[in-house]
């Protein structure tokens, strides 16, 4: 019966209560896993932290009012600019690799999305390291256009924020080009003519047919850009240095090092809340002007 | 709709596809305003035709013109043609009145001038007040005539219907059929469709061209083709049809006589290139076969017995065992005349309609 059900949904039908049966595992999983450390942090983070550890009789919100001094308002701000400044360079680069992947044939297309998976075949922590030796004062680049006399002086890619662009922007890119790459396939190869029998030029069809067809998928492709740029940790840590910190590393020092567990609470209710904005304004733009009302 | 009706001529097209040669030498003439039909079965290059002609392909050799401006190297959004395709392609994130002003847009007319023919378009396929909707929101025939609209609109010197009913219900299809006889009339466009339905190419069609295997096998108008076809590929293509193979006897003053080994003997006008003693192929359609009971069978009848019948509601289908044959007989569906599977009849027919077609 329950098998029976299933294939039946599977076929567009609506199924009855057995949905919970499949649906279960998973929901327990997030709740255990996910939503009630989350909520138990929330709690924390309301706390205040003593020498003793955390208080848990007392009530304040003195974490979340430093949160308000200028060095973390300084985080929170390169975190920001940090992760839209790697999902603006995606969105830019999707559309190019997005039409030339999904023209290429079967074979090419399964090697060409290989490559661009490939970032994720090496560990981050690696990865980074990887990056030191190319972008260093010393690495491959600098020395590179050292030799060729373009530059004097080596150019700093890393300890900054241009090194924590550089080491994110090749793994987290895959995002923004799957779904993208996906609808782009996806698209009636009719709709091209047809623009064009009625007059349309090339970058007529791509302005006004492909862009507005596609944009919800590039949309959410930038979403969960965004969110793991703002998330990430290793590439930040290690390309960024001690002075370009971003909001993840110092939850991960207030946590961890200090042992602080209130404040490094509200840390992580801010990065959420700031993430979840950022998310929600996206969403807005998809459903309203920017696609175009598509049902 | 614009000025004069411009035709189409189509010189020695070819289009290969790596090894395959899709269309293989193609000449075809539209005339200004004519409804034009290219009829064949799937893989013989009809599509690659229509496709050539609309600039989505480019031919390997030939050449295409449209009226007096050869459009062999033109690209596709510089020939004002109108294509309304087998699944519509109607684009999903605009309105139907945005979908209809698309090509006027690109064609940079005024605005304001814009709205007006809109409502006109939408009005000549009948779906005045739809132009606020999404295509989504249609039925199959309406997006159809979304489609019609948005191809007549910018008033196009050809309009390319590729398999245009191909998707819509039996009843529907009907429908669209008739309502495309009107608009053919109205509008007064070169028309071409391609089309495998033998019905849609006849019943709208001035001329139809039958294709197979990238070539151009007869051009005529339907009843030239349906009682004249030039071989034996056309005449079954257009319906099935009893195909004799005899011998040639004498032959005076164009007529041959044929003897059909089973059968009887018949005069036939002879094919350019029949000597006495070759062997002859003629055709003759089921609807000409007249049956009567075996018992009244007149001079020159064959006697049979009926092995199959189907009926087809307002027609019967009849095959006929008869000198070692199978014939095939329709008849109209009445209370008289009627026969049984086993009846024994007589099958009788006017060598007059009978047609000699080359093998």
């Amino acid at each position: 019966m329950i098998s029976g059900a299933a294939g039946r949904s599977a076929l567009g039908i609506r199924l009855g209560g057995s949905v919970w049966l499949f649906l279960g595992p998973a929901l327990l999983l997030m709740l255990a896993a996910y939503l009630a450390p989350l909520f138990d942090t929330t709690i924390v983070s309301l706390h205040p932290n003593r020498p003793t550890g955390i208080d848990r009789d007392s009530w304040t919100i003195a974490n979340y009012l430093r949160l308000l001094d200028t060095y973390y308002g300084e985080v929170l701000l390169r975190t920001l600019r940090v992760s839209l400044l790697i999902t603006l360079f995606s969105v830019l680069l999707a559309y190019p690799v997005g039409v030339w992947l999904a023209g290429l044939g079967p074979r090419g297309q399964a090697w060409a999305i290989l490559v661009y998976m490939s970032p994720w075949f090496v560990n981050a922590v690696v990865k980074s390291f990887g990056w030191t030796l190319i972008l260093g004062n010393r690495g491959l680049v600098n020395r590179g256009l050292q030799s060729l006399g373009l530059i004097d002086s080596p150019l700093r890619l890393m300890l900054n924020e241009t090194g924590i662009v550089i080491g994110l922007l090749p793994g987290h890119f895959l995002f923004v080009l799957l779904p993208l790459w996906a609808a782009l396939k996806g698209l009636d190869g009719n709709l091209r003519w047809a623009a064009m029998t009625l007059g349309a030029r090339p970058w007529q069809v791509f302005l006004r047919v492909t862009v507005p067809l596609t944009l919800p998928a590039l949309l959410a492709g930038a979403i969960i850009n965004f969110t793991m740029n703002m998330a990430a940790f290793a590439a930040p840590a290690l390309l960024g240095g001690t002075r370009t910190r971003v909001l993840s590393f110092i939850a991960y020092q207030v946590n961890l090092e200090e042992l602080n567990w209130p404040f490094g609470g509200a840390l992580a209710v801010a990065m959420l809340v700031v993430t979840l904005g950022f998310v929600m304004v996206a969403q807005g733009l998809t459903r309203g002007g920017l696609g175009g009302g598509r049902r | 709709m614009g000025g004069a009706p411009a035709g189409l001529e189509a010189r020695s097209l070819v289009k290969r596809f790596g090894a395959t040669t899709a269309v293989d030498g193609i000449d075809i003439a539209v005339r200004p305003g004519e409804f034009f039909t290219v009829l064949g079965p799937s893989g013989c290059g009809k599509t690659t035709f229509l496709r050539l002609v609309a600039g989505i392909l480019a031919p390997d050799g030939g050449s295409i013109r449209i009226g007096a401006a050869d459009l062999t190297q033109a690209p596709i959004w510089a020939r004002n043609i109108g294509l309304v395709f087998q699944n519509y392609a109607l684009f999903p994130h605009m309105t139907v009145a945005q979908n209809v002003g698309f090509g006027l847009a690109m064609r940079r007319v005024p605005r304001a001038d814009r709205g007006p023919r809109i409502a006109r378009a939408l009005e000549t396929v009948r779906l005045d007040g739809y132009g606020g909707r999404r295509p989504s929101e249609l039925s199959g025939g309406q997006q159809q005539r979304v489609a019609l609209a948005r191809a007549i609109v910018i008033e196009p010197d050809l309009l390319l219907l590729d398999e245009p009913l191909s998707n819509l219900d039996a009843r529907l299809r009907e429908d669209m059929r008739s309502e495309l006889a009107d608009l053919k009339h109205r509008l007064g466009i070169t028309t071409i469709l391609v089309t495998h339905d033998i019905h849609e190419a006849f019943s709208l069609s001035d001329r139809v061209a039958v294709m197979r295997a990238g070539r151009v096998e007869q051009v005529g108008a339907p009843t030239e083709l349906y009682e004249l076809p030039a071989n034996r590929f056309v005449a079954g293509f257009l319906g099935p049809v009893n195909e004799w193979t005899g011998r040639v006897g004498a032959i005076a003053d164009g007529t041959a006589e044929v003897e059909f080994a089973g059968l009887r003997s018949c005069r036939v006008p002879a094919l350019a290139g029949w000597r006495g003693g070759d062997e002859a192929t003629v055709i003759l359609r089921p609807e000409r076969l007249g049956l009567t009971a075996a018992s009244a069978a007149g001079e020159g009848a064959v006697v049979g017995r009926i092995d199959q019948v189907a009926h087809l509601g307002n027609l019967v289908n009849y095959r006929v065992a008869a000198g070692g044959r199978a014939l095939l007989a329709q008849a109209p569906a009445g209370r008289t005349g009627r026969f049984a599977l086993g009846d024994r009849v007589a099958v009788a027919w006017d060598d007059a309609d009978l047609a000699p077609v080359a093998p």
